[in-house]
């Protein structure tokens, strides 16, 4: 039988191969990736695309929980000033109410339970990043202006519409509060409290006093309970953020189970293809210059 | 009765058939690695015998011909893998380039999409925010600039892909006419009945060549060589060429036109056929699942807008514009201004109401049925497959066409070793030819000299 003498056109595409494979793995090795071009694995090319969307949306989440939180925490702390200030108020009340007081001595009293109102009344206007906290989400209007002619002397300018945030796939939370729903709520209004506690200790009527502490005493309970809701929040961000952190672990151990290099197969299978090339090589220097002519001498 | 001038006159001729058969045999080294080339044997048969009496004498030896040796249906064979191979290569090329602009996860329109997103999700945590406000118009404009990008270089490769139609017309047209050329020169020396060996191996190179172009189809009649395009129309007929022109076709593409006819969908293969496909069908492809989804993410990121109020309390208006067929290249911000964000859904700035059904374009369905995340990532899997499938094809057609040449060349190919037997062979044959020619002489001279009585 007749064989094609030319056979380097053969052993050159053989070369070539070997070759192209030594160069992938290189290319493998050098930028950890498996899926360097679409055609590689277009399928894995298409979850690439997919599992970085998801991965990037992660961290996003995770910046959001972190932006929110300092929103609650500001929420939080602030509440517990009022808390802290309602609570010397209660007392002043407790004591303005002592009948051995002197008119002058509850007009004292009166001047420094109006410090705490107008105290409160800053507390409630507490911004954080430029936006007034308790104000629904009006927040770019302060929210409690004092109005004498307010029932209970502070007008509310919010409005009573809340904001969400997402925080995870499918998972929003709430981060604020109206501010009327904390100060002014119905049987626990904190300055309607605190206005009939300094009317009834300017006008030293002892009964007054003993109804607006008594007063003073639900609204403190009351903004206690509306304060748990900030609390409950900070409680999930801190769960969710160990989630996100976990997601974002399960995500990158999948991008990593499509596209991550296993370097020891790599370079197996480098020293593979260096090995087939040399032996080609070899073999084709060996070959090639052989003839029948070499013997003719 | 033999004579002693019969003999020499034998001897004489071998001498002469021996130095054809050595010329034939240097001719095929010198050829071993000329391509296209057909080794030549040389065919000796015995002359004529002369009869004298009852004894039958014979008369030497004689060179019939020389013959290349080919098989033409392997050459035909070879053409036409040539054209997938050629094709299957002019296809990858182009795929390459179109790939590479999907081929990083980390940047492009994917990654574009899902930091607009984000920019929008971060401005949910302060609505009032314009810094935040101004990051979700960049991420907007980033986001257009990629899709403007992609759009732009698809278009690119394809109007490159157009020029080199233009181009590959005129090989085809200059290769049919040497073709015809050679046709002429063919048929006339088989009409004389001798081997057009030599032509024959040029013009199968040049078919060769006109293969790699384009799919031809090759019917040998009593005329000569006919060459036919894909749908039939004439190329080559005997020693007549018809060249192939270019016009512009329904798409405002170059079209290739043979007599009057636009032939461009019929052009398989070959360089010629793999741009065609490239530029006609796959970047196409590639560009209307780009408009489609930068059409509907557009539309229904406005519609989202529509739904809220901007920083000022006013309705959301568009942020997106495009043009109605080239939605890819042609989206822009229809606004570039930060208030224009339609965060909220009760008109006052820190509400974020919005927010949510501007983030839902991220995670619903767009009017094609899928995300905008799940359809972008088809286009990029669309992309990879059409480059895997050109090279998956070129694999396959090297492999075939190496195996086809392997064939040939165990036909046809020169092999140093036989042809160096061949030079002994004729080698000895000469020298013993010569050595029967000086035998004879001497024996002359012996006849000469017997009657001068020593």
């Amino acid at each position: 039988m007749r064989v094609n003498p030319n056979f380097s056109a053969d052993i050159l595409q053989d070369l070539y191969q070997s070759q192209n494979q030594e160069q992938t793995t290189m290319q493998q090795m050098a930028t950890g990736h498996l899926i360097n071009m679409p055609s590689d694995n277009p399928a894995g090319a298409a979850a690439l695309v997919q599992g970085k969307a998801r991965q990037g949306q992660n961290d996003q989440f995770l910046q959001n929980t972190t932006a929110v939180e300092g929103l609650l925490q500001t929420a939080d702390s602030t509440l517990s000033s009022v808390v802290t200030a309602l609570n010397r108020a209660v007392t002043l009340g407790v004591q303005g109410g002592n009948d051995t007081l002197s008119d002058t001595d509850r007009q004292a009293i009166a001047q420094q339970v109006q410090g705490i109102q107008d105290q409160i009344l800053q507390l409630a206007n507490v911004s954080y990043q430029g936006n007034f906290v308790f104000a629904g989400t009006e927040t770019k209007t302060p929210p409690f202006v004092a109005d004498p002619a307010a029932p209970d002397g502070v007008t509310y300018n919010g409005n009573d519409n809340t904001n969400t945030v997402q925080i995870a796939e499918g998972r929003s939370i709430n981060v604020n509060m109206p501010g009327d729903q904390i100060f002014q709520q119905a049987g626990g209004d904190v300055f309607g409290a605190m206005q009939h506690l300094i009317t009834a200790l300017q006008t030293s009527d002892t009964n007054g006093i003993g109804t607006a502490t008594t007063e003073l005493g639900a609204a403190l309970n009351a903004l206690g309970e509306q304060r748990v809701f900030y609390g409950n929040a900070i409680n999930q961000l801190t769960s969710n953020q160990a989630f996100l952190q976990q997601e974002k672990v399960n995500l990158q151990s999948q991008e990593n189970s499509i596209d991550a290099v296993d370097m020891a197969k790599a370079a197996t299978d480098l020293s593979q293809a260096q090995i087939t090339q040399n032996a080609t090589l070899a073999a084709l220097a060996k070959v090639l210059p052989v003839t029948l002519m070499n013997y003719l001498k | 009765m033999g004579t002693l001038n019969a003999a020499l006159w034998i001897a004489a001729h071998a001498l002469d058939v021996d130095q054809g058969a050595l010329n034939v045999t240097s001719n095929n080294i010198a050829n071993a690695s000329t391509p296209g080339y057909s080794r030549e044997v040389v065919n000796l048969t015995e002359q004529t015998p002369i009869q004298s009496g009852n004894l039958t004498f014979g008369t030497g030896v004689d060179l019939k011909n020389v013959q290349s040796v080919r098989d033409q249906i392997l050459t035909i064979l070879i053409a036409q893998q040539s054209t997938q191979q050629s094709g299957a290569q002019t296809q990858l090329n182009a795929m390459q380039q179109v790939q590479g602009l999907f081929s990083d996860p980390t940047s492009g329109i994917g990654a574009s999409l899902t930091a607009f997103f984000n920019s929008i999700n971060q401005l949910s945590t302060n609505p009032t925010d314009t810094a935040q406000r101004q990051a979700v118009i960049t991420a907007a404009q980033n986001l257009v600039g990629s899709f403007n990008q992609t759009a732009q270089t698809l278009s690119q490769v394809q109007s490159s892909l157009n020029q080199s139609v233009a181009n590959s017309v005129d090989q085809i047209n200059s290769l049919t006419k040497q073709i015809a050329k050679l046709n002429a020169k063919v048929g006339q020396m088989q009409q004389l009945g001798e081997d057009p060996g030599s032509f024959l191996d040029q013009e199968n190179q040049l078919i060769n060549q006109l293969s790699q172009l384009t799919n031809i189809t090759e019917i040998k009649t009593e005329h000569g060589l006919t060459l036919t395009t894909g749908d039939g129309t004439a190329l080559v007929v005997g020693n007549q060429s018809f060249d192939l022109s270019v016009g512009n076709g329904a798409n405002g593409m170059q079209d290739v036109f043979a007599q009057g006819q636009d032939i461009t969908s019929t052009i398989h293969g070959g360089s010629l056929g793999g741009t065609i496909q490239v530029r006609d069908t796959n970047i196409p492809a590639i560009l209307s699942q780009l408009n489609t989804l930068a059409g509907d993410f557009a539309t229904s990121f406005n519609a989202a807008q529509a739904m809220g109020f901007d920083l000022n309390g006013n309705q959301g208006q568009p942020l997106f514009t495009f043009s109605a067929g080239t939605e890819a290249a042609s989206i822009s911000l229809a606004t570039t201004d930060p208030d224009a964000i339609a965060a909220s859904s009760d008109g006052a700035p820190g509400s974020n109401g919005n927010i949510v059904n501007l983030l839902a374009v991220q995670s619903q369905p767009l009017a094609s049925g899928q995300t905008p995340t799940d359809t972008y990532a088809n286009i990029v899997s669309t992309a990879g497959n059409m480059a895997s499938q050109a090279q998956a094809d070129l694999t396959a057609s090297t492999a075939s066409l190496n195996q086809l040449n392997d064939r040939l060349g165990s036909i046809s190919g020169v092999s140093i070793n036989e042809e160096t037997a061949n030079l002994l062979v004729y080698q000895n044959a000469f020298t013993a030819a010569a050595r029967v020619f000086t035998t004879i002489d001497q024996l002359t001279q012996t006849l000469l000299t017997m009657g001068s009585g020593a």
